[in-house]
């Protein structure tokens, strides 16, 4: 399906810039109740009454397969950190926050993976599940969840291939791989995509936020 | 190409070993050092001696002078760079930086033996550095606002050690006008040079006037340099583990500087 591709915007100004979204493509804004290009500090692409019109010329249509608001994520099966195949499907009725991060071992993604764990009973009680997703293999994930003590489960996707069906924006002109979140609902819709690359804990906050208010 | 002086004895043995003793050779200037001093310095004044005629012969004063202030807010921005690659990447083996980088990780571990050091032998590596960049570029170039960016942005980076000695160095030390320039933002001040020093040791890099830290440190810049490097070349930086003992600081000798 036609979707408005969402780039993130990398320029050294935007690094330095602040918090306030500045959206980037003008033409179709008014189509959409709510809409801001994705940047370093904080885009929540979340929206209840998402309109997805297939684009105007002006405006890029992704060839790939993209999660947004009020779409259905695509299914996989990827390797838990015991080797074991988990499929999406297996968390169907309750919600999942799917967080996709660069890589284990690395501050940021340390970081945001202490935060899942220390709030991880306040996603139980919420009655969601929380997945992490990156590039690294099974004994990597292990070596990782076992040094931190993480409560929930890290997903293998080898070769990024999930990522890209996904279509989690990378950042940095490409060299870095995005730090983006997505909860989807006990249907297994996503309702709310969050990224933000240098503020992990946010994710936390953020997921957190949307649960208690649905 | 830049000769590396050999390293004295106690150089080559293990950073963890021992703190330099106060008379140490390690900490004295030599004849080689004060002669690099010597070569950095007068690069730096030519180089701000031909700006000052220059711009006096075209009647131009306030873009060499603006070209000045750039330099040394960019020196600012170098020092940090410059900082951040030293103390992340490479060891005493690494090519042309290895002594350097040796000398930075003893560094955090007796931070306060940089007060120690003589002049000379605290600046000499900086002005070996500016002496191979500015010497060329005064010779090749005239125009007075290149030059007074040139001038004083090598000046500062040279002198970017003697910032960073003061910044370790008591307020009781100081000459007065120190303290000023510290305190009114000018040069790097004791309290922010000071954050650097305590774990994860991943932030306030610069060390001239400390103007780009907050920046740096509050948009992530580093963090993202060591995530692309990461990814591109698999290397971590040092920041990212648990400090060593090599690294962390020997709490057992700082009674020379705790008053």
């Amino acid at each position: 399906m036609a979707s408005i591709s969402l780039h993130t915007s990398l320029t050294l100004p935007s690094l330095l810039h602040t918090q306030t979204p500045k959206p980037t493509f003008s033409h179709n804004l008014s189509l959409l109740s709510k809409s801001s290009q994705s940047q370093f500090h904080g885009l929540k692409l979340s929206n209840s009454s998402h309109l997805s019109i297939p684009s105007s010329a002006s405006v890029k249509s992704s060839i790939v397969a993209k999660v947004t608001e009020g779409t259905m994520p695509p299914s996989f099966t990827l390797k838990d950190q015991n080797g074991k195949p988990v499929s999406l499907s297996k968390f169907k009725g309750k919600p999942v926050v799917v967080y996709f991060y660069p890589a284990d071992e690395t501050p940021g993604c340390t970081k945001q993976a202490c935060a899942f764990r220390d709030s991880y009973e306040k996603f139980k009680k919420a009655g969601a599940e929380v997945v992490g997703i990156s590039g690294d293999g099974s004994a990597s994930h292990k070596a990782f969840a076992e040094k931190y003590k993480l409560p929930y489960t890290l997903l293998s996707d080898e070769g990024n291939k999930v990522r890209k069906e996904w279509g989690v924006p990378s950042d940095l002109f490409g060299a870095l791989p995005g730090r983006q979140t997505y909860v989807l609902d006990k249907n297994g819709v996503c309702r709310l995509v969050y990224n933000n690359q240098f503020q992990p804990e946010k994710h936390i906050d953020e997921t957190l936020k949307f649960l208690k208010s649905v | 190409m830049i000769r590396v002086s050999p390293p004295s004895p106690s150089l080559l043995s293990p950073v963890t070993s021992r703190p330099p003793l106060l008379n140490d050779l390690t900490l004295k200037s030599t004849w080689s050092h004060r002669a690099w001093l010597a070569g950095g310095c007068t690069t730096v004044l030519i180089s701000l001696a031909k700006s000052v005629t220059g711009a006096a012969d075209s009647h131009i004063w306030l873009e060499p002078i603006l070209a000045g202030f750039i330099g040394y807010v960019l020196a600012d921005l170098g020092s940090g760079v410059y900082h951040w690659g030293i103390d992340n990447y490479g060891g005493a083996e690494t090519p042309v930086f290895g002594s350097q980088i040796e000398a930075f990780q003893g560094h955090h571990k007796w931070p306060w033996t940089i007060t120690r050091r003589q002049f000379a032998n605290n600046l000499h590596a900086l002005a070996r550095a500016v002496t191979f960049i500015v010497l060329p570029i005064n010779l090749l170039c005239d125009d007075p606002v290149l030059l007074g960016f040139v001038g004083v942005c090598s000046g500062c980076i040279m002198f970017s050690q003697q910032f960073h000695a003061w910044a370790h160095t008591t307020k009781s030390r100081l000459p007065p006008l120190v303290v000023a320039l510290q305190d009114g933002g000018v040069l790097v001040s004791r309290s922010q040079h000071g954050a650097h020093h305590r774990p994860p040791y991943n932030n306030n890099y610069c060390i001239v006037s400390g103007v780009w830290n907050e920046i740096l440190d509050s948009s992530s810049f580093f963090e993202a340099m060591e995530m692309i490097i990461f990814f591109k070349f698999g290397v971590r930086p040092r920041s990212w583990t648990e400090p060593t003992s090599d690294w962390t600081q020997d709490s057992e000798t700082t009674s020379v500087e705790s008053k």
